[in-house]
């Protein structure tokens, strides 16, 4: 049970849910069942990209047990524009006409029975006119196979309206950003340094999988879903329906982790038009297998380039950045644009050229994972730095030092830095290290190396939280807000905020789970913007009910400053235990936008993440195996309202990344997705866990944020996979440009240094 | 995965009885950690599956033999090698493979008998078998037999029981003075193997007067490497002879590329492999 301390935030509490979770009786969507409800089950494309030429459901359509058997047209009987998406209005519920990768969507099953309806999805027979596919996205800048021939840009983004119509390209968004000259200094510069850098498909692996039941009525429809974007999903389907959104409520519960997996729709729109044709309840679960099909991280390629002076200034970096979308673009035009714009990385240099593309291929789509493109950026620029240093014999922490970017100081996108603690970052991860030391670099088979990287995020920006925090007559008190707590410990933070502001015990706070028939509007719970974003939000709607009581107790005569308990408060005022005092706010930071032309803005995000990794590493060059000896994740954690919840955040999300860095990658051949299960997709376990891993947290006033917090869920994520590539080049001479960073890279690496090259089989 | 029938027979004989050699659909079930799979990813749609659990008790048993080995009923869970003291002392290197062997909660769930009869070569324990030279009992309508295990392995996923017989028991003599089982997996720490290697020496004096040496993983089927006994026999075990044991190893043993790796790669981790599964049998440095 939580003390009744009066100054909560800052303070390491439990999470509020942590009973019901250790126990079982935390409320999943995933475990939700509803009378009378019907189960969907999917039949999926075979191959990467063709035409369907005809569906022929009726084998499936007779099975004993089967209710409906519904395809694409069948949806466009209840919603005539079955298309959606975040940024462009691209992905159709069902696929129409064509299938665009391995795994789509093209009819579904439904039955009482989820047996029966499975066994009847494999019954349905589609002929497809295979079409040219692209999977990689430099190929697709000029590929004959055209993913969509043309753009449909969603309206809820302006500067994308320009891309409305362009056809017969794969690009679907383009950025760039210039800053002074880049040419004149690359032309003048002392050192020029060119390198390319590669990233895998991967995959977010939420233990609960992607799951939603819609009931739809004649003028309601309720859809229980595990998303991170409740109030995005109401706005959606209510687009889709042509209704007001006040017809249209999402609800959540906890989530099984997220990580970007459930933002904006998934399975909702499917549902939804699925209850419509049935006039039944129907739920869409995933199996873990199918999420592979669904939504992924980014593949990417990252062309760099950096004039360096004689000083070891960098004066000049190019930055040339292509994202594998997939076939749908989801959210990944703001990955292109967002993340974009801090490709040149964590350092103060004064010409800066970038160019961010977004690519339609035929893989299966790409969106938003737990750091949102950052760590791919992250991954060409700190490798890309760490060479640099070494080629002109500085010390990498040395060289980092010379050129990071200080308070004070514009970031690439014209905006000042501001509250951004790169350099303690730095030091703390080269302290904890111990760079100063000597360090034992091994001899034999065996040899050491240690590394360093820093990577940095801006919050996106600009976006909306709103809150209502409701005090009852016994002085207890609820918080309303669509943040979803999908393991972050976002309730523990949020009634850690009121609790603090109210001046209340945090035992006598409940937050509300998101439902938008309750809970008020929240852009999303993504990008590590929800305690700088609800929680202003809610400190602002508890600031607000306190003024209402303060108000409340000079209307009945208590003298100011009275700190009689509540219900005394509420008996006089209503003469019994009765009535409620409702705050609200809604919280959006100052913003400016950036200028098409240049890609600058004065003001493009509220606040900067930052996270670094030190990494020290054993290879066995005998077979390139390496083993993780340390690995240290130091964060710009701002003032932490949970400091041990922060801790774990930063653990999390530098395991995470651990995985994408060694052991996780997605096998598509000729277009099929050959691994598409935990059996073979290899998420790292307890014993590829680094032999001592450490967090370290820079506790830094953040001036503009709820009690001086901001995001850290992402933070851990940054620095780590270069980290590593450093770190191993530092202990066997050989560098790898491509992730996953596997033994047999490495083993091949060593063969070729020694003018031995390995055969290709 | 669609719905199949469970039948649960209270004996070895009526579970023989329960298997149709004519019906594919019909499928002997023991701890199902490989047969679930397969049904999850719809590779495999029994109509009925026969679930050895309940047979006589003395199938999961483990018992000392006079000679020296052991004695494994075929319905043992992994984790019983794993933890019996009879295991450790008379063949301790299955009980070391056990450590590594997937994780605990598949160690609780599986079962040696389903571990062989599954044929996949990806397996820890074949080669580990083969090493010492185990026997195995195989049981069907006409009676019993035995197999040596190398001679269960007929092909990827394919093995010389008949759809109607059921691996009953392991035999393994007495362990070989020197025997070590190395693996090595090149993603997760759990995933299958890239390849493993496992090797039975005995001495006299400072040379090999007895080897066995056997492969899994890598290859299609976990098999001998009979070109690696014949390089050690007779060796004191030199750096040089080492050395020759695992080229012998790379140049006999058929590897191919997958998603662990490529087999130009594979073949340089069989070469340091054998070498370093020989040291750790005898106790060198590896």
């Amino acid at each position: 049970m939580a003390e009744t301390s009066t100054t909560t935030v800052g303070q390491s509490y439990g999470r509020l849910e942590g009973h019901a979770k250790v126990t079982g009786r935390a409320d999943y969507i995933y475990n939700l069942r509803l009378p009378s409800m019907l189960h969907a089950k999917i039949h999926r494309s075979p191959i990467g990209h063709g035409r369907i030429n005809s569906i022929d459901v009726s084998a499936a359509a007779a099975m004993p047990g089967v209710h409906m058997v519904v395809t694409g047209e069948d949806v466009k009987t209840v919603l005539p524009e079955p298309y959606y998406g975040p940024a462009f209005h691209d992905q159709p519920i069902l696929a129409l006409d064509k299938v665009r990768h391995f795994g789509e969507p093209v009819a579904a099953v439904l039955a009482a029975d989820p047996h029966i309806a499975e066994r009847a999805a494999r019954l349905i027979v589609v002929d497809y006119e295979e079409l040219p596919a692209v999977y990689d996205e430099i190929e697709a800048l000029d590929s004959e196979a055209i993913v969509h021939e043309e753009l449909k840009p969603a309206g809820t983004f302006a500067d994308l309206k320009h891309l409305s119509g362009r056809r017969d390209t794969n690009v679907a968004l383009d950025f760039h950003l210039r800053l002074g000259d880049a040419d004149k200094a690359f032309a003048e510069a002392v050192h020029v340094f060119e390198h390319t850098f590669r990233t895998q498909q991967t995959m977010h692996t939420p233990f609960e999988p992607i799951v939603a039941i819609a009931d739809v009525t004649h003028d309601r429809a309720i859809i229980h879903s595990s998303t991170q974007s409740p109030s995005f999903v109401r706005y959606e389907l209510s687009r889709l329906l042509g209704w007001p959104e006040s017809n249209v409520r999402v609800r959540t519960g906890h989530l099984g982790g997220g990580f970007g997996a459930k933002v904006y729709v998934k399975v909702e729109a499917l549902a939804l038009a699925l209850s419509m044709l049935a006039h039944r309840p129907v739920r869409v679960a995933q199996t873990m297998e199918e999420q592979f099909y669904t939504i992924t991280k980014h593949p990417s390629t990252f062309r760099i380039r950096s004039a360096v002076d004689d000083d070891g200034r960098i004066v000049g970096r190019k930055c040339e950045v292509w994202w594998n979308g997939g076939a749908y673009a989801d959210i990944g035009p703001r990955v292109t644009q967002k993340s974009g714009f801090t490709a040149a990385g964590p350092y103060d240099i004064e010409n800066i050229d970038i160019d961010s593309f977004a690519l339609y291929t035929n893989r299966p789509p790409a969106g938003a994972l737990r750091g949102f493109g950052i760590p791919q950026l992250v991954w060409a620029y700190e490798s890309h730095t760490d060479i640099i240093a070494r080629e002109l014999g500085i010390d990498p922490i040395v060289f980092r030092k010379r050129n990071i970017l200080r308070d004070g100081r514009p970031q690439a996108v014209g905006t000042i830095v501001k509250d951004g603690e790169f350099e303690p970052v730095l030091d703390e991860t080269a302290r904890r290290l111990g760079w100063d030391r000597p360090y034992d670099k091994g001899e034999g088979a065996k040899r050491r190396g240690r590394g360093v990287a820093i990577g940095f995020k801006a919050s996106i920006s600009p976006t909306t939280s709103s809150a209502i925090v409701s005090v009852n007559a016994d002085g207890s008190v609820i918080v309303y807000c669509s943040t979803v707590d999908m393991g972050q410990g976002s309730d523990t933070a949020m009634a850690q905020i009121a609790a603090e502001v109210l001046d209340i015990p945090l035992d006598r706070i409940r937050v509300v789970n998101p439902d938008t028939d309750v809970t008020p509007y929240d852009m999303s719970t993504l990008g590590s913007r929800s305690t700088f974003h609800m929680g202003h939000a809610v400190r602002l709607a508890a600031a607000d009910a306190k003024e209402k009581l303060v108000a409340m107790a000079e209307e009945v005569g208590m003298p100011e400053g009275s700190n009689a308990p509540l219900p005394e408060l509420f008996i006089k005022k209503f003469g019994m235990r009765a009535g409620t005092i409702v705050g609200t706010a809604n919280f959006k930071p100052d913003y400016a936008p950036t200028d098409p032309e240049t890609g600058l803005s004065p003001n493009a995000t509220p606040f900067w993440m930052i996270g670094a990794t030190g990494a020290e590493v054993e290879v066995d060059t005998e077979t390139g195996q390496f083993t993780i000896l340390r690995m240290i994740n130091v964060c710009d954690v701002g003032k932490p309202i949970n400091p041990a919840v922060v801790e774990t955040q930063l653990s999390g999300a530098a395991v995470m990344q651990l995985g994408f860095t060694t052991t996780e990658r997605m096998i598509l051949e000729n277009g099929q997705l050959t691994n598409p299960s935990l059996a073979d997709y290899k998420v790292p376990g307890i014993f590829d866990m680094p032999v001592i891993m450490e967090n370290g947290m820079i506790e830094a006033e953040q001036h503009n944020g709820p009690f001086g917090a901001k995001g850290a869920g992402e933070s851990g994520t940054f620095g780590v996979s270069p980290a590593i590539a450093n770190a191993i080049e530092d202990a066997v001479g050989v560098r790898i440009a491509e992730m996953p960073i596997t033994a047999e890279a490495i083993f091949r690496a060593l063969r070729a240094k020694d003018g031995a090259p390995l055969e290709e089989d | 995965m669609t719905p199949f029938e469970l039948a649960q027979p209270a004996s070895l004989a009526e579970a023989i009885a329960l298997l149709d050699p004519n019906d594919t659909a019909i499928r002997p079930i023991a701890g199902g950690t490989a047969l679930m799979l397969m049904m999850k990813m719809g590779l495999y749609e029994p109509q009925k599956l026969i679930s050895l659990r309940g047979i006589e008790p003395r199938y999961s048993e483990v018992a000392a033999t006079a000679d020296g080995g052991l004695r494994i009923g075929a319905v043992t869970p992994l984790r019983q090698l794993e933890m019996l003291p009879v295991v450790a002392e008379r063949a301790p290197v299955i009980a070391h493979t056990m450590r590594r062997l997937s994780n605990v909660r598949v160690r609780n769930v599986a079962r040696l008998g389903g571990h062989l009869a599954h044929g996949d070569p990806h397996l820890d324990l074949p080669p580990v078998l083969i090493a010492l030279g185990a026997t195995l009992a195989i049981a069907g309508p006409n009676g019993e037999r035995t197999i040596a295990v190398e001679d269960l392995f007929q092909g990827y996923l394919e093995t010389a029981l008949a759809p109607d017989e059921l691996i009953v028991e392991v035999n393994v003599p007495a362990a070989a003075a020197h025997t070590a089982y190395l693996k090595h997996t090149t993603r997760s720490a759990d995933d299958w193997p890239a390849l493993g290697i496992a090797v039975a020496l005995d001495m006299q004096g400072d040379s090999v007067s007895g080897a066995r040496v056997a492969i899994g993983a890598a290859t299609d089927t976990p098999r001998r490497l009979t070109s690696v006994e014949a390089a050690l026999q007779g060796e004191a075990l030199s750096d040089a002879a080492i050395n020759r044991a695992g080229e012998a190893a790379a140049a006999e043993a058929e590897v191919h590329s997958d998603a662990r790796g490529s087999a130009a790669y594979k073949r340089e981790l069989i070469r340091v492999f054998t070498g370093r599964t020989i040291r750790q049998a005898t106790g060198r440095e590896a």
